[in-house]
């Protein structure tokens, strides 16, 4: 049990991370190789992926202006996005990401556009909500997490 | 893209990281000789996972359970893993970091690269790798395309050596690197690995064959430097 209020807070933040859906175990894995070596280890996951999935999300909004919507393009543009997210363990992107490719397997332009303005929501709730709980941390120090091997 | 059916069934992906198939000790052989990948690991892959499977590819120690969280033996692992130099071959960056991640925990020296064709490069002599982590869909040269020339070098390279002693480790033996190849999508890596001419694929899925047959992958393989 933390006695420290800040500390409290933390555990609090990430496990309601969890509990509601926003992150699955995978962000635990991450959590497992934070060390006195690479001490920000997750954090600088997560940032790699808002950088590098920034990009798709402009190739996807382009894509999705075109006409005839060519499902080939956007079904490969959301592997790679799909790919990214499940590696930092975005549970709630990634089903939309699962849900997008069952539209573009099955041509569905509305049900592509409609899942893309989902997804794009729950990505940046997800962005807001680990930066705030990476600011938490910082603050506090070297990060710490119940899975971590001593 | 083609859709996971045959015959009309569309598969159950099994919840386990192993490509599987029901076949043949016969068409196993056949999927050796033929240079498919050793092992085959699910993506994302889990942190706690990479370093486990390095260990069962390279024979190291008798354990099998691959899935079981290794960091807490992860000492005596580490020992043994110390120093192997991996390759990850991976077009997604943000998994490339993962797995790179995992592998350095236990001090192993890690090279990245996006492509297929950019390790290849990296893999013209001399080069000196324990084993590959190669991501099987990629554009331009998926995963198994990357794997022939591979064992095409290999292939030479043992036909030089003709059976006769390696002058560096004092073995006999056949070179074969581990290669542990990664997917997202179970089936669309084995309709990969068929139009690679890689193995021949009838029957659905069953998981209990799975096991036998993957554990028949786990081979002991001795250090592999080409020089």
């Amino acid at each position: 049990m933390e006695r420290n209020p800040m500390r409290r807070q933390l555990a609090s933040m990430r496990k309601s991370l969890f509990d509601q859906g926003y992150l699955d175990e995978q962000f635990m894995e991450l959590e497992q190789l934070l060390d006195d070596a690479n001490p920000n280890f997750v954090e600088e996951v997560v940032t790699l992926y808002y950088r590098d999935s920034a990009r798709l999300i402009l190739n996807l909004d382009r894509a999705l202006e075109r006409r005839p919507l060519d499902f080939s393009k956007l079904d490969g543009l959301m592997h790679q996005f799909k790919g990214s997210s499940s590696s930092i363990g975005a549970k709630k992107v990634k089903a939309e990401s699962t849900l997008f490719r069952e539209y573009c397997k099955s041509g569905n332009a509305e049900g592509c556009m409609r899942t893309f303005q989902q997804l794009k929501k729950e990505y940046a709730t997800l962005r807001k909500k680990l930066e705030t709980y990476f600011q938490l941390a910082r603050q506090i120090g070297p990060m710490e997490s119940a899975n971590r091997p001593k | 893209m083609l859709e996971g059916k045959q015959n009309g069934q569309v598969f159950k992906l099994p919840k386990v990281i192993l490509l599987a198939t029901n076949i043949t000790n016969v068409e196993l052989e056949k999927a050796k000789a033929a240079g498919f990948a050793d092992t085959v690991i699910m993506k994302p892959m889990r942190a706690s996972m990479a370093a486990a499977c390095l260990q069962q590819v390279l024979g190291i120690g008798k354990k099998r359970q691959a899935g079981k969280n290794m960091l807490n033996g992860s000492m005596a692992l580490q020992g043994l893993l110390c120093g192997k130099k991996i390759l990850v071959v991976d077009d997604n960056m943000v998994h490339q970091r993962v797995v790179a991640g995992a592998l350095k925990k236990f001090e192993v020296a890690v090279e990245c690269r996006e492509s297929g064709k950019a390790a290849l490069k990296l893999l013209q002599r001399p080069y000196c790798f324990d084993a590959f982590f190669m991501d099987i869909q990629m554009p331009e040269m998926n995963g198994f395309e990357a794997t022939h020339p591979i064992r095409m070098m290999e292939s030479k390279a043992n036909k030089q050596m003709n059976g006769g002693m390696d002058k560096d480790s004092g073995r006999k033996g056949e070179w074969h690197v581990p290669i542990l190849a990664m997917t997202a999508d179970v089936i669309h890596a084995t309709y990969d690995a068929l139009n690679a001419g890689w193995m021949d694929v009838s029957k659905p899925f069953e998981e209990a064959k799975l096991y036998q047959v993957v554990a028949e992958f786990f081979k002991s393989t001795r250090s592999n430097c080409f020089t």
